[in-house]
This record gives structure tokens, C-alpha cells and sequence, in this order.
């Protein structure tokens, strides 16, 4: 194993460590044990055929629960190494500053990845039980565009994190998500209604903004429509990439500017 | 060749000159004492030799090379003034976690890690959380983190702060002992007893700028002064010079 991998693998574990020891991560779990599985076994009013309600509730709450462990923990990636100090003995290690952003990315990136795979479990045995389907294609490909989904969001917040405080942070970037997952894809009709300063306003959101809307498979799920191609997907995955590898960019040129 | 070396270096952070034309060297086995009064710029000076942040002129080498170069600080030992570590690790996670960061194999990690714990005294402690430790306590496991990687140089920020009595002698122990493995030390302190003790050599820091630099015995002249009354006299009379 190489130096740099080891160094990665040390600030990732560190990350990891640190939201699986904080007690906000449990409660989000139990959260989601309590709400999600008992809709399993759920029929309101009597009806058996509310099954399509129940998952799209269902997902609503993996995605908010997502959002929240996905902006949680990427919005406190260095805030706290800042005001604890904990990042001048961190600093003093030979780890180049460019590595530390990478090896913490990666270290929230797994953290909410894992937690976002509990969660398509958990969800998974609702549908299970209710349709008898245990893991159908669409819904795989639900979970590999929402990890795209949080390679984006977590690349935001550790940008965010390296200029403004955590709650600005976490306020910015909660407000972007569900923006952009709202009215992301209405934006273009948006544009088209505007007159001038406000359309370049919408213009411009359109072409930085990050397009969260295309890793939202939810009504694809919840109608049982068929799955995506799969040049879409590879596009879309694409997408996420580059738009995080440009976040992460932009936080290295800020990190390795920053005075200690 | 000098392992520390400085030449007219200076930092300001807007209009505080924090260090000021500052000219140093430290040669390999030395112990060096870096004194002053709070705010003279010893902290400031260390931050510049771990790579933090640039000076604004003058030169300044490392074990040879540039501080700011990752490669350099695989050979130094940061302890930093007061201890910050991740409250929700145990000690053994803390140095493996340092361990990675400096490039060593889990197992070579894990050996040396056990083997300082019991050098720092914190093998009954090892498994709680940093959270619960003591301030004597934590000041041990930077001690511990710092020599991990078997560092050439140790830089440590006032490191007998929050010692008890028997932790500071075991410390100074320590420091005599690397200094015979050819170590070099290089702490700032506000102790200058024990600085007296320990230092082959003392710098004296005054609002950035070096008032007083040499051999322990030196400046205490024919042993008729001890080192805080030089400290005094110095500081003193540079102020003395400068009032108007």
C-alpha cells in the first residue's frame, strides 16, 4: 500500500470514526427503523392498495434523511479542526493539505454512502413485504443515482465548510438541495417566463447550480416505470462527478490558501 | 549543516510586526530553548517551521529543505501548546490514525504506538476516550503522537504546561534521552527553570525581534545569575532602550 493511500485511508477512517461516535447519526437510524419498517406492515383505513403512498412516503424520508447525514456530516468536516485546533498537529504530519480535503471527503462520502445503503435496505424490505418484489432493477439504480446525488452534496458542504460557519453553511446548502430538487426542472420554463435581469439571474442558477433533480428516481420507483438506460445513468454519474471534482477544486485552491 | 535555520526572517499579520528580522540557527544533537514573553512571536516562528504559513521576507531551511514541503515534516515532531486531538478517539486510535498520516504500516504503527503509551505512562488510559483525559494527561499523549514517526526534529510549543511535578521530570528525561540518540529539540517555553536545565543553547524573543541568543552557561557568565534574572535584565534594558 502505498504512502498516499495510507494517508487517505487514515483521514477517511478519522471522518468515519468521528459521525459514527456522535450520537445524531444513531438517532437518524433509529428514525428511520421506526418510521420506515412499520410502513411495511401498514394498511390505512383498512386498504391493502395504498401500497404506492406508503413507498413514495417512503422515500420521501430516505432522501430527506440522506440530506440530512449527507449535509451533516460534510458541513462539519473542518469547521471543528478549525475551532478545537485540532488541525495544527494534523497539519504538522507530512500529508500535503490537498490530500487531508480528499482523505476527509472520501471519509464523509463512505460514511453517508453506508448510511444511505441502511436506509435502500430498510426500504427494500418494506416494498418486499408489501409487493413480494425484493430488489427490482429501478430501484438499484434509485440507490447508484442517489450515491451520485451525495458525492455532489457532500463536495458542496466541504466547500462551504472551508468559507462560512456551519450554520451558514448547512442553511446555504440545505436551501440549494431542495431548491434545485423542487424546481430544478422547471427551470428552464421559468427562464423562458422571465423578463430580462431576472432570467439572467435564472440563467445562471441553471447552468452553476448543481441539477440534483437528475438522481431523483422516486416516481420511477413508487410507479414501477421501467429503468433509465443505462447511457443516462453512466451520463448522469458523469455529471456528479465532475460537478464534486470541481467543488473539490475550488476547496483545495481556498485550503491551500488558508493561514492556521 | 544546521537542522533549523533562519535569516532574517520576518512575518506581520497586518500592522503587529510578529516576528522581526529573526536570525537563528540550531545544529543537529542541540537542545534549543526559544524564550519569551507572551506575544514575542515563538509561536508564530514555530508555525513558520512547520510549513502553516510563509514568511513575508528573509530564508528559512528545515533539516535542509523547505518546510512547506510535506517530505520535510516525515522528519519532525510537532507538540503543539496546549493539546487538541479528537475528543472521540482513545489514545491507540489517535496514533494510528498519525501513524497513517505519516506514511507507517499498520503494524509498525500499532508496535510503536504500544510502545510509547508505555513510555508516557497512559497504557492504564488507553482505552478511554481523550474527552476524559486530564490536561497532564493529554499533554502526555502529545508527547506520544509526536515521537511516533521516530522524528530527527522535535518542535514542542511549551511543553511542560499542565505537567505535574513527576510528569516533568520524567519529560526532561525524555529530552536528555533523545538529545544522546542525536535528536534535536527545539521548544519554546515560558518554564525557564527548566529551560535552564535542559538547553544547550537559548534564544530570547522580544516583540518578534532576538534580544539574547547563546550557550546556557554563557549567559549566565560566572554562574553568579540563574536564567530568569538574565530573562528580566534582558527584557528590561531592551525596553529601557527603547522608551524614549
Amino acid at each position: 500500500m502505498s504512502v498516499g493511500t495510507r494517508q487517505l485511508g487514515a483521514l477517511a477512517r478519522l471522518s468515519v470514526l468521528e459521525l459514527y461516535r456522535r450520537k445524531d447519526l444513531i438517532v437518524v437510524f433509529l428514525l428511520s427503523a421506526v418510521i420506515l419498517l412499520p410502513l411495511a406492515f401498514f394498511a390505512p383505513f383498512g386498504m391493502t392498495g395504498a401500497s404506492r403512498y406508503l413507498n413514495e412516503l417512503g422515500l420521501l424520508l430516505v432522501w430527506l434523511f440522506s440530506i440530512v447525514i449527507g449535509l451533516g456530516v460534510s458541513v462539519r468536516l473542518f469547521p471543528p479542526e478549525f475551532e478545537s485546533r485540532t488541525i495544527y498537529p494534523l497539519l504538522a504530519k507530512p500529508v500535503a493539505r490537498e490530500t487531508v480535503l480528499f482523505g476527509k471527503y472520501l471519509g464523509a462520502l463512505a460514511a453517508s454512502v453506508s448510511a444511505l445503503a441502511c436506509f435502500y435496505l430498510a426500504y427494500m424490505l418494506l416494498i418486499g413485504v408489501r409487493q413480494g418484489v425484493w430488489c427490482p432493477l429501478i430501484l438499484a439504480q434509485a440507490f447508484v443515482l442517489h450515491a451520485g446525488f451525495l458525492v455532489m452534496i457532500t463536495a458542496l458542504g466541504l466547500l462551504g465548510s472551508l468559507v462560512m460557519t456551519t450554520s451558514a453553511n448547512l442553511t446555504l446548502c440545505g436551501l440549494a438541495t431542495v431548491g434545485m430538487l423542487t424546481f430544478g426542472q422547471r427551470l428552464p420554463a421559468l427562464i423562458e417566463a422571465q423578463p430580462a435581469p431576472g432570467r439572467w439571474v435564472l440563467q445562471a442558477i441553471h447552468w452553476i447550480g448543481p441539477h440534483f433533480e437528475f438522481f431523483d428516481l422516486r416516481q420511477r420507483v413508487v410507479h414501477d416505470w421501467p429503468p433509465v438506460g443505462w447511457g443516462v445513468l453512466a451520463g448522469v454519474t458523469v455529471y456528479a462527478v465532475c460537478y464534486a471534482a470541481a467543488c473539490l477544486g475550488l476547496a483545495g485552491w481556498v485550503f491551500r490558501r488558508k493561514r492556521f | 549543516m544546521d537542522v533549523v535555520r533562519l535569516d532574517g526572517v520576518s512575518k506581520a499579520f497586518g500592522p503587529v510586526r510578529a516576528v522581526n528580522a529573526l536570525s537563528l540557527a540550531v545544529g543537529q544533537g542541540e537542545i534549543m530553548g526559544f524564550l519569551g514573553t507572551n506575544g514575542a512571536g515563538k509561536t508564530t516562528t514555530i508555525k513558520m517551521l512547520l510549513g502553516f504559513f510563509r514568511a513575508d521576507s528573509g530564508q528559512m531551511s528545515v533539516l535542509g529543505a523547505d518546510p512547506f514541503a510535506p517530505e520535510t515534516r516525515r522528519r519532525i515532531g510537532y507538540m503543539p501548546e496546549t493539546a487538541y486531538y479528537y475528543p472521540y478517539l482513545n489514545i491507540r486510535e489517535l496514533l494510528s490514525v498519525y501513524g497513517g498520516l505519516c506514511g507507517m504500516d499498520p503494524q509498525t504503527a500499532r508496535v510503536r504506538a504500544e510502545t510509547l503509551i508505555a513510555r508516557v505512562g497512559l497504557v492504564e488510559a488507553g482505552d478511554r476516550l481523550l474527552r476524559t483525559y486530564s490536561k497532564g494527561m493529554l499533554q502526555r499523549a502529545g508527547i506520544a503522537q509526536a515521537l511516533l514517526h521516530d522524528p530527527d526534529l522535535l518542535i514542542l510549543d511549551e511543553p511542560f504546561t499542565g505537567l505535574d511535578p513527576l510528569a516533568r521530570i520524567q519529560f526532561r528525561d525524555l529530552i536528555l534521552e533523545l538529545k544522546q540518540q542525536g535528536k534535536t529539540v527545539f521548544f519554546s517555553s515560558h518554564e525557564l527553570s527548566e529551560a535552564e536545565l535542559i538547553c544547550d543553547r537559548v534564544a530570547i524573543l522580544k516583540q518578534g525581534s532576538l534580544v539574547l541568543c547563546g550557550a546556557v552557561r554563557d549567559v549566565a557568565g560566572d554562574g553568579q545569575q540563574n536564567l530568569e534574572r538574565i530573562f528580566l535584565r534582558v527584557l528590561g534594558d531592551t525596553k529601557a532602550e527603547g522608551e524614549p
